[in-house]
């Protein structure tokens, strides 16, 4: 989740109350400081609030809930004549455009920070990654209407941002850092998009960069802003975020027609929710007059209309409104989550164990009665430990991670095994004996079920030690078993023996081979076993197993 | 010394570590080897009799050590037959063929050594004495070890001769000892191991058994012992099935529709890339009734959501996973279960595409709960975090807003740590209606989920996750299991 740079000068200016007040209350906004500087805080935001992520919507958002300034903000949008265009031939590439023309502009260092880093956490958190949603600031006054957003040969060239020559576009996706950095978005397709003026000058190569045109530096007054993207919803917000964001510092707001449509309207939407539901959502005894007080504190427009209903009006860079139950949420921060007392509801239900669980549990109790002690190696693991290491053949019943992070982890154990031979190679210079065990799920056939693995390390270890654990287990856990000559290459022939119920294996006991040793780096006998527990479990439908 | 004191003293002295003062005490100062003969046993027991009173400050033992020298094996035979280059030179007149010579069975060791000592010279092949050949300081060495330490040294470095440490112990009676001695002592024999019949024969009544001392610490076992780490889930099972909550244990795998779909998860959110999450090349198809699924991410279904937009894709929702979180089990459980009231929680590894490092492994174990019932409130959901962090250990608890995907409101439970503050632990919320109305359920469900490796940094002090999984053997030997339980409950 981003994290968000306030100077507090900029911010108490904003917010008009000093540091401390506002930082002894953010926490329980909703929001986790990061790190309190001289000058300034980190204050880290939550995903669904990209409203927050500049000065200057947090001030406003703090305005409210420190009771400075509440209800809902009202932002003008006035007409002007500028025109935009929108080139069918996007509809496939990145067919949404959202514009808006801002006035009165009066950059400082801390707001082009604030709106530069906007600009940044939106594309990350709205625009994943500029894919869904890429943005576009202009200085309107190098530039003229009308504007065209069309789809363009790749040979097209222009002076990209940071650059002093003309490049096509193909060779901005090769050579421009960012270019590098976002080609995958449109290199699939034919054509790519572009932006330019009346004489055709390129403002933008949305979402790779802009032209070197149109930067914006501290004597721009007028801005041009395009949005471009995948998702309608989603570049209108972002429209709204970064245009109210420039109005709280004093800007003033003109529509552009995009084909003929006027935006932005940075109008509110409305909802009318029910009192009675936000009670039996959150357990506060509320009336509609304390609600609409309540959803103020968070700049939402709030009129009570009669005893159970509320009708509200939700700014519109508020893209997190979903449901009435996220308005009730804003209603219990504005009420302070620390006031309200917790209280045990009378619900009676009666705590079950699941079978699984009370197996593994009753394994583990003898295991430890036979003086093994646990481990909990991971389930992810390679082919080289669960299968050459073993001397086995490769199970085809084995699951692969598509996109492993490691050559260490790429399949999900089949057996567990193989796993306790590699503690043992980690503990190698540990005192003897070693008697360890480790009991839970395996993979096969991308179904999960639970195995049982133990071994003993020392320089007696032998078959009769492990065939006697064995045996306990068998008895222990009820199993029908018989014992069979095993021919698992993973142990020395004539020294391993299968554990059968009716005629299906169910588990393998004896001593590891010496090429198994080997290849672990293990310097002693070891005795090992492994049971499927499925020899307990089995039973086609378990309940309570999703 | 006092009378008391010589009794505590006598007491703690074996039958034979009196036999031995007593001996001693005739003497004052002698060899192991004679107080082993007059004991009848080893000098090596004697020693081990006399380091024992030693400790107790009746005798000293003084450690003396001497060195000796011995001619080897080859060393002897020498002795006996004189060195190679003498019997070399013995075995011809005054000149030899090279050739000739070489047969002779020492002439390997013996032509360089006569070479060496300028008995010979060697010219075209021939090997011709220079003159004399007086015995050497080595030959007297040879003979007689003292004669010569020059003589010895040359021996030394040629093998013939070998170095042996001595230890010479002498044994002395302290004037306590004699004091303990003149007081008398006891030497009726003593038991160190009772047996069946003395038992059964009332004998062990006139038996004087052999006192151990505690101060003598006992060798170090390690029991057979389940890990630490899994004795704190165990403890954390316990207490939530102690609050009336039934275990969920489900599948590693999962379809994108129960980890995802169910949940309210846009399709495009970024938990649910390849960069974040183990896919796995396995289809699962959507349940029956899918389609409310479906309808809810569209638009919203029939509840006051707008939804997320856009198309909903049955194609994506089918692909597999392994979980991400163990709230995929708990809504199929829900799901499976829908008639209230339900509690239930699970206790699972998730996964996460992550590298491994000190704070971050790919798979963890995750706790949730959940809490279905008609007239649950989020209110009722602090109550449970509270008691249920009260149980844990953390007797105070605070709430924060949170932001979950699937819970509404959310809140971020905070527990008080000494030394740390205000710690985060776990996520927790009321499930958004368009997860439960989109699983059938009718009832608001409080939901909460803890990561529990960060819990067990937090109880075990731990620095570096990858202990828990990939554990050193001593850790889980030494580790005491109280630290590793839950210090709540009530």
């Amino acid at each position: 989740m981003p994290i968000i740079t306030l100077p507090y000068a900029y911010l108490e200016t904003l917010v008009g109350t000093d540091r401390e007040t506002i930082l002894a209350r953010i926490p329980m906004f909703g929001a986790d400081i990061e790190r309190i500087e001289e000058d300034h805080v980190d204050v880290e935001f939550f995903a669904n609030r990209p409203d927050l992520y500049s000065t200057e919507g947090v001030a406003r958002a703090l305005r409210g809930f420190l009771d400075i300034e509440t209800d809902l903000p009202v932002y003008e949008v006035a007409p002007s004549a500028i025109e935009f265009s929108v080139d069918p031939g996007l509809a496939g590439i990145r067919p949404y455009l959202g514009s808006a023309v801002i006035r009165n502009v009066h950059l400082d260092e801390d707001s082009i920070v604030s709106l530069m880093g906007l600009q940044e956490a939106l594309h990350w958190a709205v625009g994943r990654g500029r894919k869904k949603v890429a943005i576009g600031i202009h200085d309107l006054a190098r530039i003229a209407p009308p504007f065209r957003y069309i789809a363009a040969d790749p040979k097209t060239s222009f002076v990209p941002l940071d650059f002093d020559r003309e490049m096509t576009m193909t060779e901005i996706l090769a050579d421009h850092p960012k270019g590098r950095d976002y080609a995958h978005i449109v290199e699939p397709y034919p054509r790519y998009p572009l932006i330019v003026d009346a004489h055709d000058r390129a403002l933008s190569f949305p979402p790779i960069i802009n032209g070197e045109l149109t930067r914006v530096t501290e004597a721009t007054t007028d801005i041009l802003l395009d949005t471009t993207g995948t998702d309608r919803r989603a570049v209108m917000t972002a429209v709204n975020i970064i245009c109210t964001a420039f109005a709280e510092t004093g800007a003033t707001i003109e529509s552009v027609h995009v084909d003929g449509e006027q935006m932005p309207s940075l109008a509110p939407s409305e909802r009318t929710v029910s009192v009675a539901e936000c009670r039996r959502l959150l357990g506060i005894d509320l009336a509609a007059a304390d609600l609409a007080a309540l959803l103020q504190r968070m700049r939402i427009g709030a009129v009570p209309d009669g005893t159970d209903r509320v009708r509200i009006r939700i700014p519109c860079y508020r893209a997190d409104i979903m449901h009435d139950w996220d308005v009730f949420e804003d209603a219990a921060i504005a009420y302070g989550y620390d006031a309200i007392e917790p209280a045990l509801p009378r619900t009676f239900t009666i705590g079950r164990e699941h079978p699984v669980s009370r197996c593994m549990d009753l394994v583990r109790t003898l295991m430890v009665g036979l003086g093994f002690q646990e481990m909990m190696p991971f389930t992810l693991t390679n082919e080289r430990v669960l299968f050459a290491n073993m001397r086995r053949d490769a199970d085809p019943a084995t699951l692969r991670l598509m996109r492993p992070i490691s050559e260490e982890q790429t399949v999900v154990r089949t057996t567990i095994l193989p796993m306790l031979a590699e503690i043992l190679q980690l503990n190698v210079h540990r005192e003897l004996p070693m008697r360890l065990f480790a009991v839970g799920d395996v993979v096969q056939h991308a179904t999960t079920h639970q195995h049982a693995a133990a071994v003993s390390m020392h320089p007696e270890a032998d078959f009769s030690e492990i065939y006697a654990a064995a045996d306990v287990l068998c008895r222990e856990l009820g199993l029908a078993s018989t014992i069979a000559e095993s021919d698992d290459p993973a142990f020395i022939p004539g020294r391993r023996g299968d554990i059968l119920v009716g005629d299906a294996r169910f588990g393998v006991f004896g001593e590891l081979h010496p090429g198994v040793l080997g290849a672990f780096e293990l310097d002693q006998p070891t005795a090992a076993l492994e049971l499927d527990l499925r020899a307990v479990l089995q039973s086609p439908s378990r309940r309570d197993t999703p | 010394m006092g009378k008391q004191n010589t009794q505590t003293l006598t007491q703690t002295l074996t039958f034979n570590e009196k036999r031995l003062l007593i001996a001693l005490n005739t003497k004052k100062e002698a060899g192991p080897g004679q107080l082993a003969e007059e004991l009848a046993t080893m000098e090596e027991a004697v020693i081990q009799y006399a380091l024992s009173c030693a400790g107790k400050g009746l005798a000293a033992v003084d450690r003396a050590v001497a060195v000796a020298y011995r001619r080897t094996p080859e060393g002897e035979t020498y002795a006996r037959e004189g060195l190679p280059e003498r019997q070399l030179l013995d075995s011809f007149e005054r000149r030899i063929p090279m050739k000739e010579l070489q047969q002779h069975p020492l002439a390997r060791i013996g032509i360089g050594w006569m070479r060496k000592k300028g008995w010979v010279a060697i010219r075209e092949g021939v090997v011709e004495k220079t003159g004399g050949a007086p015995p050497g300081e080595d030959e007297a060495a040879l003979q007689d070890l003292t004669a010569s330490e020059k003589g010895l040294g040359m021996l030394l470095k040629r093998g013939l001769v070998a170095e042996e440490e001595s230890v010479a112990h002498t044994i002395r009676i302290t004037p306590a000892g004699e004091a303990l001695v003149a007081a008398g002592l006891d030497l009726s024999e003593e038991v160190g191991t009772l047996t069946r019949e003395q038992l059964l024969s009332g004998e062990w009544k006139n038996l004087k058994l052999r006192r151990y001392s505690v101060a003598t610490l006992p060798r170090k076992v390690f029991p057979g012992k389940i890990h630490p780490y899994q004795q704190l889930l165990g403890e954390m099972r316990r207490i939530l099935l102690n609050m009336g909550f039934a275990e969920i244990y489900g599948d590693v795998v999962q379809s994108s529709f129960w980890n995802f779909d169910a949940l309210f998860q846009p399709q495009d959110h970024p938990a649910r890339e390849m960069q974040d999450t183990f896919f796995i090349d396995v289809r699962r198809a959507c349940p029956e009734g899918w389609e409310t699924v479906r309808d809810m991410h569209e638009a919203g279904g029939e509840t006051s959501s707008t939804g997320w937009g856009g198309a909903w894709s049955r194609d994506i929702a089918e692909g597999c996973v392994l979980r991400t979180h163990t709230t995929g089990l708990t809504i199929k459980y829900l799901h499976d279960n829908p008639e209230p009231p339900v509690k239930a929680f699970s206790i699972g590894r998730a996964y996460r595409r992550e590298a491994i490092d000190p704070t971050h492994t790919p798979e963890f174990e995750q706790l949730e709960g959940v809490v279905m019932d008609e007239g649950v409130t989020f209110r009722h959901l602090l109550g449970f975090l509270r008691e249920f962090y009260r149980q844990m250990g953390f007797e105070d608890v605070r709430f924060r807003p949170g932001y979950f995907p699937y819970t509404e409101p959310s809140v971020e439970p905070e527990v008080w740590v000494d030394g740390l503050g205000w710690v985060e632990l776990g996520g927790a919320g009321v499930f958004r209606e368009e997860v439960t109305a989109a699983n059938g359920l009718a009832c608001p469900v409080l939901a909460w989920g803890l990561g529990i490796s960060r819990l067990a940094m937090l109880r075990m002090n731990l620095k570096d996750l990858r202990l828990l999984y990939r554990s050193d053997v001593d850790w889980v030997r030494e580790y005491p299991l109280s630290r590793a339980q839950a210090t709540g409950g009530r």
